[in-house]
């Protein structure tokens, strides 16, 4: 027999055995091809990650089975979601040992490199409500919602067969603010409806993006909206769009590499050439705001070179 | 005059415990507690009017110690004062105790994040799109199989 037909044969046998939803988990402490067991029915997806931990995202609905086989001090799932649902989340089945160090705590966003998406001037909620956590007393919290469409939970086991099941449910949302792209291509329009507020969508790839449509401060009723000032960017505006450049995925620490604060009809590209492209929409309240765009990635040799004994940190864009 | 007031004061501190040496909040000090700059202060100005001494204690000299026969208002006024201050003194460190108190709940909470590099999070996001697109390919076959009955 194969190899690699054993090893299909080995995951299936996998697959039969999880009693309830996907027991799953990415566990790595030296470089190994991991084959998801769901997929090997349809296609054979083997990828190989690196990273001390254990890692895993959820793209989908169900219930998701974490079984410890030996401790697992720094694990972490991210889920995603439509770019217009929200995140449910839900522990049941849950067995770890809280006084002993156990946590499982869901953040509302991500959190990369101790940067958060939405950042903090985004986000509605103060940081410490957007952590749930499942050990606090005196109301353990097993339940959690996301404002957009990624989510996460951070857990450590340390006791062999601990584990807790995660019930992920998408729930529609008609505004979405605050995205997170899950493909590095496609086209977004982002609404915000007489709302204070600011909403990013970020793309996490070095894209070009299109502004196809721009309508901004369309007034409440038919009175002449006063002439509007030249400012020097638009920051002094109410209303505008940026988009900024990165490294992270906090988008208060991102490069505005371009603002609009007037109402467009046409075409505006721009390409960034960062890890991380974002479109940020920044609304007084006073009007409906809303920007179409597109975006695709860029190709590699569209990608800016690096230039020599340069001191630059910031990822060009052009 | 203005070392009768010196000794008054010294006198007055003399009688009160002296801060607390260990780092942290305090559950609930026994008195009221001087800030150390302002004993340094007034040992420092102790110290530099007997000309000497160091700043080890406010009460450095206690053969110094003078004993009025009577209090001047001037001197009641500045007691009055400085008993004043003590108390505000006082009120101010219990409120910062009470606010480190929170923090220190809220700081408990290691900041928990990821080391992830961004190749990895596409990598894994590729993953979960796969596992998306074959999960909802399946169940459109499935939709299809039971049209097609």
């Amino acid at each position: 027999m194969s190899l690699a037909l054993r090893a299909q044969l080995l995951l299936f046998l996998i697959s039969l055995s999880s009693r309830m939803g996907l027991s799953r988990y990415i566990e790595v402490r030296s470089r190994f091809c991991f084959v998801n067991p769901f997929t090997v029915m349809v296609m054979c997806v083997c990828v190989c990650v690196w990273f001390v931990g254990c890692l895993d995202m959820l793209a989908t609905d169900g219930f998701f089975t974490f079984v410890a086989s030996r401790p697992q001090l720094a694990c972490a799932s991210f889920i995603i979601a439509e770019p217009s649902e929200v995140i449910s989340l839900e522990l049941s089945d849950v067995s770890i040992d809280c006084s002993a160090g156990d946590f499982i705590k869901m953040f509302d966003g991500w959190v990369l490199k101790g940067e958060k998406f939405p950042s903090s001037r985004d986000h509605q909620l103060p940081l410490h409500q957007r952590y749930t956590d499942y050990c606090s007393s005196p109301a353990p919290g097993s339940t959690s919602r996301s404002s957009q469409n990624v989510a996460m939970i951070f857990f450590r086991i340390q006791s062999p067969d601990s584990r807790f099941t995660l019930a992920v449910k998408k729930l529609h949302n008609p505004f979405p603010c605050n995205i997170m792209s899950q493909s590095p291509e496609g086209s977004f329009t982002m609404v915000i409806p007489h709302q204070r507020r600011n909403c990013s969508f970020s793309i996490i790839y070095p894209v070009e993006i299109r502004l196809t449509e721009l309508s901004l401060g369309q007034a409440k009723s038919n009175e002449l909206s006063p002439q509007r000032q030249v400012w020097s960017g638009c920051s002094g505006s109410g209303d505008y769009v940026e988009l900024l450049g990165g490294n992270g995925v906090d988008t208060s620490k991102m490069f505005p590499v371009a603002d609009l604060c007037f109402s467009l009809s046409g075409l505006a590209q721009m390409k960034i050439g960062c890890d991380n492209s974002v479109v940020r929409l920044v609304s007084s309240g006073n009007y409906i705001n809303r920007v179409s765009f597109q975006y695709r990635l860029l190709e590699h040799n569209e990608l800016p070179k690096t230039r020599e004994n340069s001191l630059d940190n910031f990822c060009s864009v052009e | 005059m203005k070392l009768n007031f010196s000794l008054w004061l010294v006198a007055l501190l003399g009688v009160l415990p002296p801060p607390s040496a260990h780092c942290g909040p305090t559950v609930a000090p026994a008195g009221p507690r001087l800030p150390r700059p302002l004993l340094l202060r007034l040992g420092e100005e102790f110290s530099l009017r007997l000309g000497g001494g160091g700043l080890s204690s406010p009460v450095a000299a206690p053969d110094l110690f003078i004993s009025s026969s009577s209090s001047s208002s001037g001197v009641n006024q500045a007691l009055l004062q400085l008993t004043q201050r003590l108390l505000q003194v006082e009120q101010q460190q219990q409120e910062e105790e009470v606010v480190e108190e929170e923090k220190g709940k809220r700081s408990e909470e290691p900041p928990i994040s990821l080391d992830l590099t961004f190749h990895l999070l596409r990598e894994v996001l590729q993953m979960a799109r796969a596992e998306q697109m074959a999960q909802q390919a399946d169940s459109n076959r499935r939709m299809m199989d039971s049209f097609g009955k």
